[in-house]
Order: C-alpha cells, then structure tokens, then sequence
C-alpha cells in the first residue's frame, strides 16, 4: 500500500463529500474496521512504517472531522434559512408602565439643580399664613390672600399657592448659603377650564449667598431655559411685580415653534412668558433673620404644567388629571 | 375694514353698484348715533384717509401695567417711561386756562369731607350754564381707542381726564343734590344707592359713600347714582376731583361685585397730588367743550403726605445688578422719572411714587429696569454640593419599580367630595362641594381613573399614583404622608405581586397576614407592615381589580441602609419540593413561618407554589407544595443534613397545623 497515494485519494474523496451521510461513507472506507489503512495498521511490524500509517490515520480523522463540522453547519443554515418567519410581527410584550409626564418634567428640573449644586425641598403642602404670607412680604390686603385666590383651612391655615413656604423653613433653620429648589402641588381658587385647574405643580428656587447678581438669576434661568427648549434658546427679561422680590423680572424664552416669527403659542410675539423671578426682597431676608447687607439671593418660580404644555404642544391642562392610558403612554 | 371686524368692498347697494359706503358713528364705533351719516366738518377732499380728519387711533398700544404701578394707569405715566427710554423731554400736561382762580374763590361750593381717612383729599368745583351735547369726534375716538363708550362732553370728559392722567373724576348735577351739598361720608346702616348700572344696592357701613344732605349720591371712586346723573337738561356741574383711600374701595368694590375702570385705578392708590392736576384739565376742557363758566370751587384735605428720601448707593446697585452702570446713567433715570437726586444720593420719591419706592431696594429696581438686558448671563459660584435625599431616592425608586412592573402613574385631586374617615380635613368653603376634603388615602382617586379609562375603552389596565394624603388631627397642621398606591386588572394575585416587586426593589421582605377592608372583598384582603392589598369589593368596580395602598414612611424606615454580601455561590442549594396537607384556615404564611423557626437560617427559601384541594387531601383540608431550598454559607450540605432539616419542619408542622408531608 501507498501511504501517499491513498491519502491523496482519501483527501480528494472528502473533499468531493457533499453531505454528511457522503461522508460518513467515505469514512468507513478510508478509516472503518476492514479499510485498506487498518488492515496496514493491524499488520505493522516496524517502528518507523507504525508511526508514518498512525500519522496518516490522525490526519484524515482531522480531515474527516473538519469536513463534518463545515457540512453540518451548511445543512443547519440550510434548514433555518428554509422556515419562513415573520420578523415584522410584534414580539412578546412584557406589561409596560410610563411615567406621568408630570413626574417626568419634575425630575427633570430636579436634576437640573441638583447639578449646578441645589438641594430638592419637598414641603409641606399644608401651610400657614405666617410663612406663605408674611414672611414672603405680602401684606395683609395682598390680593393672594384673599379667600378668593386662596384655599383656607381656617384663619391662619391654608392650602399653599406656592411651593416658597418650604424656602423661607429653611432658611430660618439655618446661616446662608441656601441654594434650593421646591417642587410639588400647589392650589389655588380656580375654576376647571383648558389652562387653570385648582391644583397644579410649581418649582421654585432660591438662591442666598454672599454677592448673589440679577446676572446669576439670569444665567441661571438661561440654562434651564436650554435644558428644556434646546441649547439654542434666548431668554428675556422684563419688569414685573412680586411682593417677595425687588428688583421682579419676568422670566421669557424665545418661541422655540416659530424661532421668533410668530405664532399662537407665542401670541405672535416671538417669546414665551414662563415665570416670574427676581432679587429677594431684603425684607424677607430680614423676616428669616437674615442681613440684607451681608448676603443677596435671588428666587423664581415656574410651573410645571406651563414647561409640558409649552414642550410637548398638550393643549389642555386637564389632560395631566384625566389620566387616560391614550394620553400617558405617549409619553 | 370696520371696528366690528367687518369689511368693505364694493355692493350692489339699489341696483347701483357701490365703490364706497356711508356710514355712521355707530359702525365706526365714534359714538352710539345711529340715526343718520356721520358728516365731517370743513368738507376734506374726497379720497383723504379718514384718519386724517379723525383722530382715528391706528394703532392701540394693549399693555400690561404690575398692580404696583398705578401711575402707569394713564397715557402720562407711559410717556414719562417713554420719555426714560429714548432719553426725551416731557412736557407738563397743559391745563392752561383750568386752573383754580385762587384761595379767594375757595369755599363756594358746599363740601364737608367726614372721612378725612377714607377721603383725604377733595376738590369740587361748580359750572354753570353748561351745555350738554356730544363731545367733539377727537375725543370720542381717543376714549373708544382706550375701550369706553362716549356718552356726553362732561362725562367724557371726565374719562378722558382719567385716561390720560390716571385720576378718577366724577360729575354731579348740581340741582339734583339735596341742598346742592357734598359730604363725604361711610354710608349708614340701612342706606341703599341706585347705581348708574341700574342696581340697587345696600350699603353697609364700611362702604364710602359721597352724599348730599339727605342720601347718598355716588359710591365713593366706584359708581355714582342714577339720582345725581348728568344728563342732557343738566345746566349746572359739580365736578368731584377727589383722592380715595385703596383698601376701603376695594372692600366695597369686592363685597358689592363691582368692578370699574375708577375703583381699578383707586384700589391699587392714586396720588393725591394728581387731584389738583386733574381738575385743572378737566376744567379746561370743560369751558372748552361745554362753554361754561367756572363759578367756583371748594378743597378739602388732610394733610398730604410728605415725599419718601431714600438714601442710596449707586454701586450698591451695581453689586446687585451684577453691571457696571455709572453714575451718570443712574441719576439720569431717576431724574427722568420725576425723582429728584441730591449731590450725596438722597433720592426724593415722586408723589405718585410715594407708596412703592420707600428702600433702596426700590430704587435699585428703576435703575436696574432699564438696562435689564444688558445684564450679563453669570451663574453664582458655589462650594457645597448637593444631592437627593434618601427619601427622595427612595420614592424615585417606588417609582421606578412600580413602572417596570407595568403600571402607569396617574395624577388625581387631593380634593375630594368626601373621605373615609370622619375627622379627614374639610375645607370650610370650598370651591365646589366635590373639592371638600383632604383625602386620606390614594384609593378613590385610584378607583375613578380605572373607571374612566375603563369606560373610554382602554385594556391591560394597570395604575398607580404617588402623592401625598392628609391624616387628621390639624393641630396645627395635618400630617402628611406619602403614599403609593394602585389598581390592577385582574385582581387580588396581580396586585399582590406589584406590591412584591416593590418590595423586592427596596430589598425589604413583607408578611403578609388576611385583612378585612369595608372596600375590599371580604375574602380578598392582606396587610403587611406598611399597608394592604386586596381585591377590590365587587360593587366598587365592574370586573375583578387588584388595589393596593403603601405608606411610604413606614416602607422606607424598613430599606436596608446597607446591603451586605451573602455567599450563595461556593456551596450549592439542595433543592426539593415539599407538600403538605393542612386544615383549610391554614395560611401558607403561617407555615414558613414556622418552618423557619424549626430550621433556622439554613432553610434558605420556602416558596408556596401550587394549592390543590380535591379528594386526595380530603374535606375540609387542602394540599400546599413548597419549594424549598436548604443552604449554608460554611460548607456544602449533605443528603444527611437535608433530611435533619426536612425532618425538623416536617415535625414542627405536623404538631402546630396537624400538616402531614405528602409523597
Ligand atoms: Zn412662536
């Protein structure tokens, strides 16, 4: 036998396999019990031709296996490019919850703050009069105050109309710096209509330090302002009037609808109120036992419902309490 | 186009078509005659733009004036901004002519002021052979531009004097005021006026009324009466140029519901110097207009307050402003603006200036209004930092969890018609009576929000809301928690494993026990450590629903503060399934408990996971199979150890709840 001449053979006939049942045939040719190799095998009698016939055998097992593998793996693509399956079709839906829109702007804005270095006060949502009103410098015949605007609980305990309650407990319970944010549900005497509900959700910040500049205050609301409309938005500046500040500005950024065409959100003015802000009023530094001359802060306030209606064009606030799965899950 | 909005275009007007269109007063909204066309004096060209000849007002300036800048309430106070703004001269309004002929005059006409309080300053003076008639088309349009009606020279007159100098005027006819006298006075108990709106109103003593001898004539800085009227046989008027105290106009303003363009500017505070101003021009156009003669006049006043100094430091407003803005520019403001700076920064208020601006703080307002945008964008320098607290991590966490497990969060009132609990918080007057209430669970708002999503046909409902409830006593506040609570179709068992997972997230293990809840089915409800979960009653709700409700401080003080490693790699579980039949009121809970006890720690989880109840087991008893898992930190347990442990629950059970091991 020709050690050579039958691997050439034994090499070519793999090759040329072109299935593994083929090649299973060929196997027990070359390699099986009676194969002209195992007879050679079994009928060795010197070193050196046992060790050349137990080299060719390793080789075409090698072969044979490497055959196999590429053969089997051909046949299985071939079976599984065969099943038809639709992959447009939906997959297995586990159950899909979605934060309210609310909830999802309020972190948000936590966030915000929480960068630049502000702590989130809750609040309670329950307040007296002394730190809604007085202590924020509202007079007693501030229209606010009034039973009208205001939900009472009795004489001196109210539903809060604003978050700011929670600014002036903590600034009475501690020496500047203060650098805060409030957020939560806020109430006020309204009807139910497209843009007023009785309960709504403000922030409101405050900062108290030494040297604080309207120029912080505007910095500030410039990068809340892109945070939330996109990083190329302007913001505006004009006089307002708020007990609790002085100087008051009101807080507006440019109409990212219309990039200052003109439109109905922006009441074709190329700009979107969104709150109100300003210097706090030295009295209410002063009420918290705080030296107007030492230290200066600034405050705003902004709601949240406005952020979402304005951001994702929801055109009526009282889609934000109806809770309907078509409404929430879009978001 | 037509004030009304309507437009003119060429008709068929009598078969003849029409290019043009004569019209009234009324369609130009100049006037209420409608009787015939409007004829223009001096004949102009035909073809002249009819602005030309009329003061049409083009262009109507809508502004927006702060409620602390009642001086900006009139075409004089803008322009003085105005005149700021571009840096501009503004000239004294001209009064020449109406100006009172002097201190011998004085007293001529009948007026006694009770209230000097109320009523710290009025002016009357008297004209004689007036000729009432329409006022000239200048001033009507100038009124109908600000939107009020024109109705006769001396009442427009009046508003116009109002508009363009911000001083409410009234006028009387004199031969209808009892003793053709003035005072000034509260009303008294009982008094009722005939407002010019047609009401009849009562008076209580609160209110400042302008009477003549007998009753009262006018509601004071709000509405005069039907009785004292000017009307078109009026020849005599006595012209009130008075100054109103704020908060007494607007009590009477709120508690009678009546709101006019007067009581708006007097509630928020006029200037008691303008009063004399405003006479002067009203007068002057008075003998204008009306060809009548100024027969005399009488002033009452109390003291009028002195001007506020305030001491100011210029650079003190560029610390808070964060700019540079000099001296300079500073002082020019100011002085534009009618304040008078003295060398050392004194700053004297203006008159009409005198209730907002009393601090520097003020002062640094008008300074700072100016140049608001040229303030630049900083961001304060800060040195603390800063993150959530715990508890709002943790809630964020509850949010989290809550929303992988499916559910939806929902927003619902606090404000509620009704509560549960008896002693929940009401509001003694609330906006409607289905706001009354400060809830004192999440459930109501749960239940009404499956009902409408259920209603409007949407499916898979799942929802849960995060906020807070209001638990009585208010002494003096109520306490307020927050909650978690949901709703889940599909009842008890789907609700149950949200409230797992929640659990599970917080990494805190619940125990369960049966609960009754007036709301849920009586057979359907468990309590854990921080709340309750069950199916909600039948009756509630169409369809079976899983309802949950966690107080969040009691979960919270249940989180671990720090999760340490346990070894469940290096020694393999021994895992087997044990079953026993037990008496039916046996809980499963009641069982691992148990079972704990009797194995201790190396009993490393015991998971009900099938009940069968059936003749196998036999009336009265069911079949619970558990899975349980026996595994220690130290070493691997053997065959040995798990047959110890199994024999110690299986012997534990059998002697409190009569359990016997199945196959
Ligand atoms: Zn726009």
């Amino acid at each position: 036998m020709d050690p050579n001449a039958l691997e050439t053979e034994a090499q070519s006939a793999i090759a040329a396999a072109s299935s593994p049942d083929e090649l299973e045939q060929e196997r027990v040719r070359y390699l099986g019990r009676k194969s002209e190799l195992k007879q050679a095998l079994r009928e060795v009698r010197d070193r050196e031709s046992g060790m050349t016939l137990n080299a060719l055998r390793e080789r075409l097992e090698t072969a044979f296996a490497g055959r196999e593998e590429a053969l089997r793996g051909a046949e299985l693509e071939q079976l599984l490019g065969e099943e038809s399956f639709d992959v447009t079709l939906p997959g297995a839906e586990p159950p899909r919850g979605h934060y309210h829109l609310i909830t999802q702007i309020r972190r948000e804005v936590e966030d915000i703050f929480v960068g630049l270095g502000y702590e989130v006060v809750d609040g309670d949502e329950v307040e007296d009069t002394y730190h809604l009103f007085d202590a924020l410098n509202m007079a007693p015949g501030h229209v606010t105050r009034s039973p009208l605007h205001t939900l009472y609980l009795n004489g001196d305990t109210v539903l809060r109309t604003e978050t700011s309650a929670s600014q002036i407990r903590v600034m009475e319970s501690r020496e500047p710096p203060v650098y805060m944010v409030s957020l939560g549900r806020v109430y006020r005497r309204d009807t139910i209509e497209a843009k007023n509900f009785p309960i709504f959700h403000q922030v409101e910040g405050l900062a108290v330090a030494e040297g604080i500049t309207l120029g912080d205050l505007k910095g500030t609301l410039l990068h809340l302002c892109r945070a939330f409309f996109g990083e190329d938005q302007q913001v505006r500046f004009s006089t307002d009037f708020f007990p609790f500040t002085e100087p008051s500005v009101q807080l507006a950024v440019s109409c990212f609808l219309c990039n200052g065409a003109g439109c109905r959100t922006c009441k074709y003015t190329g700009w979107i109120e969104l709150g109100g802000s300003g210097l706090v009023d030295p009295n209410v530094l002063r009420n918290v036992g705080y030296d107007p001359e030492q230290v200066s802060g600034f405050a705003f306030g902004i709601g949240l419902e406005r952020i979402a209606m304005l951001r994702h064009g929801v055109p009526d606030i009282r889609l934000f309490w109806e809770n309907d799965l078509r409404f929430l899950a879009q978001f | 186009m037509l004030p009304g909005g309507q437009k003119l275009e060429a008709a068929k007007l009598r078969g003849e078509v029409s290019e043009g269109m004569i019209l009234s007063e009324r369609e130009l909204e100049l006037g209420q005659d409608h009787s015939g066309i409007l004829v223009l004096d001096d004949g102009p060209e035909p073809g002249t733009p009819l602005a030309d000849v009329l003061p049409l007002a083009d262009d109507v300036l809508d502004l927006e004036i702060t409620p602390n800048r009642p001086d900006l309430l009139s075409v004089y106070g803008i322009a003085r901004e105005v005149a700021v703004i571009y840096d501009a001269d503004l000239a004294p309004p001209d009064v020449s002519g109406g100006q009172s002929p002097g201190p011998g005059r004085n007293g001529q006409v009948d007026v006694q002021v009770e209230d000097l309080e109320g009523c710290p300053r009025y002016i009357g003076r008297l004209f004689e052979n007036v000729a009432i008639g329409p006022s000239p088309a200048w001033l009507k349009a100038r009124l109908v531009a600000a939107g009020m009606r024109p109705i006769s020279n001396i009442v427009d007159v009046t508003n116009y004097v109002m508009l363009g100098l911000g001083n409410p005027l009234h006028a009387f006819d004199t031969t209808k005021l009892d003793e053709s006298r003035i005072v000034v006075r509260r009303a008294r108990k009982g008094e009722t006026i005939r407002t010019l709106d047609g009401e009849t109103r009562k008076l209580e003593p609160t209110d400042l009324v302008i009477a003549d001898a007998s009753k009262p004539v006018a509601l004071a800085g709000i509405m005069g009466s039907e009785d004292s009227e000017v009307d078109e046989s009026t020849t005599t008027v006595l012209l009130e140029a008075a100054n109103f105290e704020p908060l007494t106009i607007l009590r009477s303003s709120e508690r009678l519901g009546l709101r006019t363009e007067g009581s708006g500017r007097w509630e928020k505070g006029v200037d008691p110097y303008l009063a004399e101003t405003a006479a002067d021009l009203a007068t002057r156009l008075i003998l204008e207009l009306t060809g009548a003669s100024f027969a005399g006049e009488t002033e009452v006043a109390a003291e009028l307050p002195e001007r506020p100094v305030v001491s100011f430091r210029p650079e003190r407003a560029n610390a808070l402003i964060g700019l540079e803005l000099a001296d300079k520019e500073q002082r020019r403001i100011l002085t534009g603006l009618g304040f008078d700076v003295t060398k050392d920064w004194n700053v004297i208020v203006p008159t009409w200036r005198a209730r907002d601006v009393t601090r520097e703080a003020d002062v640094v307002e008008e300074v700072a209004r100016f140049h608001l945008n040229e303030v630049p964008f900083t961001l304060p320098l800060r040195r603390t930092g800063a993150r959530l607290t715990r508890e709002q991590r943790l809630r964020r966490l509850v949010e989290e969890a809550l929303v992988g497990a499916g559910c939806s969060e929902i927003y619902t009132t606090t404000l509620l018609p009704d509560d549960a609990d008896p002693n929940a918080l009401r509001l003694p007057t609330p906006l409607t009576s289905d706001q009354a209430v400060l809830r004192t669970t999440l459930l109501e708002g749960l239940v009404t929000t499956a009902r409408s999503n259920l209603d409007v046909g949407n499916e898979h409902i799942r929802l849960f809301e995060l906020a807070r409830v209001f638990l009585p006593p208010a002494d003096p506040r109520p306490e307020e928690h927050w909650r978690a609570g949901g709703i889940v179709q599909g009842g008890f068992g789907p609700a149950k494993g949200v409230v797992e997972t929640l659990h599970e997230a917080l990494k805190i293990e619940p125990s369960f026990e049966r609960t009754q809840l007036p709301f849920l089915h009586p057979g359907k409800g468990a309590a854990f450590e921080a709340g309750w979960v069950g199916e909600l009653h039948p009756e509630r709700l169409e369809g079976e629903w899983g309802v949950f409700e966690v107080d969040l401080p009691a979960l919270f003080a249940r989180v671990p503060e720090r999760l340490v490693y346990q070894d469940v790699i290096t020694f393999p579980a021994l895992r087997q399934d044990l079953a026993f039949s037990v008496p039916e009121g046996v809980s499963a809970a009641e069982l691992v408990t148990a079972a704990r006890e009797a194995a201790g720690p190396e009993l490393h989880e015991m998971r009900p996971f099938d009940v069968y109840r059936g003749d196998q087991v036999g009336e009265g008893r069911k079949s619970i199979a558990f899975a349980v898992s026996f595994q220690s930190p130290e070493r691997t347990l053997t065959d040995e150890d798990a047959a110890r442990l199994r024999e110690q629950i299986v012997s534990a059970l059998a002697e409190r709840f009569g359990a016997e091991l199945r196959a």
